[in-house]
Order: structure tokens, then sequence, then C-alpha cells
């Protein structure tokens, strides 16, 4: 098997007393679409801040394409082609959508090419998420979900070659959780990105990822195809002890 | 407007600035000059704390260390000279204070900088009184007034193309990112870090350059006129009243400042403090975005008339 494009290793951080992510390893390969799912409070977007350097983790190390960058700046993580979406979307309110796109191009996006040019334009990026029409339009103005696929545009504009989305179906209506879903894949598939999303609509995420990882009170309890972890006792367990089985969850 | 054209029309803007000498009295060329300098200061103020919104208090500071390698220098130095290294001992200043101190924000970013200036002062003073046994020096040789004036407005129009440069390169997308959300634009792969002590160390420049050249114009330096923190607030009001997210804000209300400063000193002497202040308390009350947001609207209606 490949090297993993971005792998964390016992990755564990701490707030005071809480353990809030504990001791989790995770490989992602070139290509992968890998969903994390967990209930509240389970530590998936604290570790996800581990894997762009907003965070240093208290104890394990994070490498992209092999390379160590444990406690290194979030930029020093986008230069090496790790690109992110927050949970709540932070785009550049004052800018036009289109520079918000171009910022990535402009910084992380600069030294990096994909394997075929297919999104170095900003133009061409918010065509391929629909917001080809608002490009003028400060991206303060646009609706929630809007400024949920800039997120994704702006990510884009990095050139990455790890993606990693934090609830980007969150708030949408199902016809717009289907369409970022289809998307996500395309975007994977067009060019080979590796993709890590979290999601808390279980539903969403297990019908289009081949391979899911639960996190549960900080811990990784699973990490394997989707229909076999959702028979998982101990992640059945996770759901119905904290809040409800995963089918309920996502309705 | 691109860098080209914003770049010749200051071009042309300083070469008629330039013939002032000739037209003005000796009285009009001292208020050109101060219009110049605070114009300067604003811009320079303006190009690293509009984009990314830190306030800064620490332009007393570079302007002081300016006129003292000027006082330093004199003799040795040809103004020329004082004007360049007083510009970069204050960038170099900044850039060491700005690695020490850039990671905070809002209030206490404000009160450090603040603080750095006092901290100048008060190191100056103590060094002169310790080593030289006197506080204060006399510049005895100064260049005409004319000269001055052309010193002056040579670093200002540095500080404006500057800031159109800044403004219209990566630099200046990384400050506006930085401003918006300084994390979200590190994901996107900015280094923060070095950008902002770049740019501000780049504003303290010419806040140096300028101290330095006005230094000449007073005979006897002494660290609490040059250091004086008012100079440092009047650069942050003007900037702030002409609206700190533009370049040609900045500059309107330096010489707005500049002359109704003069003809409410003139005219009412005993009233002109307690005027401006009302004045001042109505423009951030009805123009919140600054003198800058004037032209705005003004181009709206032209628009859309």
């Amino acid at each position: 098997m490949s090297e993993p494009l971005l792998a964390a290793r016992g990755v564990s951080v701490r707030f005071g007393g809480l353990v809030a992510v504990d001791g989790v390893d995770l490989d992602v390969r070139a290509g992968e679409l890998v969903g994390i799912i967990g209930p509240n409070g389970a530590g998936k977007t604290t570790f996800f801040h581990t894997l762009s350097g907003v965070l240093a983790p208290t104890a394990g190390r994070v490498l992209v394409g092999g390379d160590d960058l444990t406690g290194k700046p979030p930029h020093a993580y986008a230069a090496h082609g790790v690109a992110r979406t927050f949970q709540t979307p932070r785009v550049f309110k004052e800018m036009p959508a289109i520079d918000n796109v171009r910022f990535g191009l402009e910084f992380a996006g600069r030294t990096r090419q994909h394997a075929h040019d297919a999104f170095d334009e900003a133009e061409t990026i918010l065509e391929f998420l629909g917001l080809a029409d608002v490009a003028a339009v400060p991206a303060g103005g646009l609706t929630p979900s809007r400024q949920r696929l800039l997120e994704i545009g702006m990510a884009l504009g990095a050139r990455p070659r790890v993606l990693l989305l934090d609830e980007v179906a969150a708030g949408l209506t199902h016809a717009e959780v289907d369409a970022s879903a289809q998307l996500i894949r395309r975007v994977r598939d067009e060019l080979g990105l590796a993709v890590v999303w979290i999601e808390h609509a279980v539903r969403v995420l297990m019908n289009y990822v081949e391979r899911v990882a639960v996190l549960h009170q900080g811990r990784k309890i699973a990490d394997g195809d989707p229909r076999a972890v959702a028979k998982d006792p101990a992640v059945v367990e996770a759901y119905l002890g904290e809040e409800g089985e995963p089918e309920r969850r996502a309705a | 407007m691109n860098s080209r054209h914003a770049l010749l029309a200051l071009l042309a803007g300083g070469l008629a600035l330039a013939a002032l000498p000739w037209l003005l009295s000796d009285f009009l060329l001292a208020l050109a000059l101060s219009c110049v300098m605070y114009a300067g200061l604003a811009v320079s103020w303006s190009m690293f704390c509009g984009p990314t919104n830190y306030l800064s208090l620490a332009t007393a500071a570079f302007f002081g260390l300016g006129t003292y390698v000027t006082a330093w220098g004199a003799g040795a130095l040809p103004y020329g000279l004082s004007v360049l290294a007083g510009g970069l001992v204050a960038a170099g200043f900044a850039a060491l204070i700005g690695a020490a101190v850039l990671h905070l924000r809002g209030a206490y970013f404000a009160v450090i900088t603040f603080g750095m200036g006092e901290l100048v002062r008060h190191g100056i003073t103590y060094y002169e009184k310790a080593f030289e046994g006197t506080v204060g020096r006399i510049i005895a040789e100064a260049p005409e007034s004319t000269t001055v004036y052309w010193m002056v407005l040579l670093v200002s129009m540095g500080a404006v193309a500057a800031a159109v440069l800044v403004r219209d390169h990566r630099l200046g997308l990384a400050l506006r990112g930085i401003g918006s959300d300084e994390e979200r634009a590190q994901t996107l792969g900015v280094n923060a870090r070095r950008s902002k002590i770049a740019a501000f160390a780049l504003s303290a420049f010419f806040a140096g350059a300028l101290g330095a050249a006005m230094a000449v114009r007073w005979t006897y330096i002494d660290p609490l006129t040059v250091f004086n923190p008012f100079i440092g607030f009047q650069t942050v009001l003007i900037a702030m009243v002409g609206g700190a997210q533009t370049i040609l804000g900045p500059i309107a209300s330096a010489v707005v400042f500049g002359l109704l400063t003069e003809f409410l000193r003139l005219q009412f002497p005993y009233l002109f403090l307690v005027i401006l202040g009302f004045l001042l308390i109505l423009l951030v009350l009805y123009l919140p975005g600054g003198i800058a947001s004037l032209f705005e609207r003004w181009r709206w209606r032209r628009g859309n008339v």
C-alpha cells in the first residue's frame, strides 16, 4: 500500500483536566474519502484542529506527505497541501466571493499545481460550486448555505492534497446536502484528493464515504467499511448511550 | 484604479506640491509642511493598521527615534542620509518590538505600543543623563525651510507609493485576510507573523523618516518634545477620520485637519479646541466610515443618475 498522505499518530489533546482527544491514530491515502462521525463532544472538531495546525496536540504526531508537522503553525500545513473548512463558515466577509477563493490561490496554492490544472482559476472554482453569479458579492452577504459552499471553494483555492471538511452539510436541506455530497465526491475523483469529512448527520456520511471512523469520548472506537461500522456493538452503544441510535439522529 | 494610475496621479500631485515654496508665503508654507507631514504619518499608519484592524499608538516612538537619529548624526551625516537612517532605525525597532507583541490584539496591543513610546523616551532621557550629562541637544546647522519641505514631501510621497503597492500586492491581501480572520488566513497559507512584522516595520520606516526630516525644524531637541504622544494620537485621529481602509481618506483628512486647526486657532483662539472637539464628535457620529465614505457616496450617486 502507498504511503499515507495524512497520518495522525497517537494524537491527544488535553484542556486542563479534560481529555478531548485521546490517542487517535488515523491514516488517509490519496484518493480516499474518509468520514468521521461521533456524538456531540466526541472530539471531532478538536481532532480536525490538530490535523490543520490550528491546535498543537498535547501528545502524538501529525505527518503530512511523510513530513512531521507537529507543532508547526497552520500556514505550514497549508503549504504542505492541507486545506480545511470550518463548521461555522469563516469566509472573509468584506471581500467579494471571488477574492475569498483567490486568497488560497495567492498563498498556499501558489507553488503547487494539480495533476491537471482544472482549478487554477478562481472563476472555475466558483463555477464548479455554482457560485459564479455571486462572484462580486461580498461573502458576508451570501446565504449561510452559500457561505458553506464558498468555504469549500476557499479550501480548493489552496490547491490541496488533503481536504478536511468540518460539517459542511449542517443546516442544509436534504437536496442541498445531497448536492454537496455529490460535489465532494466529484472533487475527490477529479483531483485525486484525500478527503476527510466530519459529519453529524450520520446517514448522509454513510452513503457517500468508503470508510468511516467513529470517535467517542475522544477515542477512536471503530474504523472501516460503513456497513460493518454501523453494526459494531461499540458504535451502537456509543450512540444509544449518548443520544439515540444513528438512524434516528440522522433523520 | 490600478497601481499604475494611482502612482501616476501621485507623481503629478507631488510635482504640483513641490512648486508650493515659490507660491506661498513662509506662514502658508509652514502650514503646508504640517499638512504634508501628517498626510505621510496617517497614510503610513493606515498602511498597517487599516487592513489589519490593529490600533498602534507607536507612531510617536518611531517619529521620535527618527528625530534623535538626525540629532545624533547632525554634522556627521548629510541631511538626506539622516532621513534614511532615521527610517531604518525606526523600522528595525518596529521589527524587533513587533516580533514580541504583534500576537496581541485590541486594547492590549494599543496599550503596549503606547508603552513602547514611553519606554524609548525614558530610555533616551536616562542615557543622556547618565552618559552625556545633559538632556536634549541642539541642532546648529539646519537646512533651509524649503529643503525641509521638499524632503518631507518626498518621504510622504514615498509613504503613499508604498501604501498603493502594498494594497495592490500579496502583502495587502494577506493583511486584509489577517484583519478579517487571522486564523482562516493562516489555514490558507499566510505566514501571519511574517506579514505583520514586515508591514509594521514598513509603516514605521516612514514615521521614522518623517521624524528625521522634521528634526531640523526644532533647533533644540529633547525627549519630551519629540516623543510627544500628541503626534501619535493626532495621526490615529486623522487616519480614522479619513477612513483607514483607504489611502485618499487619510490624505484628505490631514489637509482638512491642518487647515481647520489653523483657521480655528486664528479665528477663535480661546474656543478652538472646544470647536475642534465638537466637530470630531459630529464626524464620528455621522460619518463613521470616515471622509473616504463621502467619495464612495458621491461615486455611488453619480453611478446611479
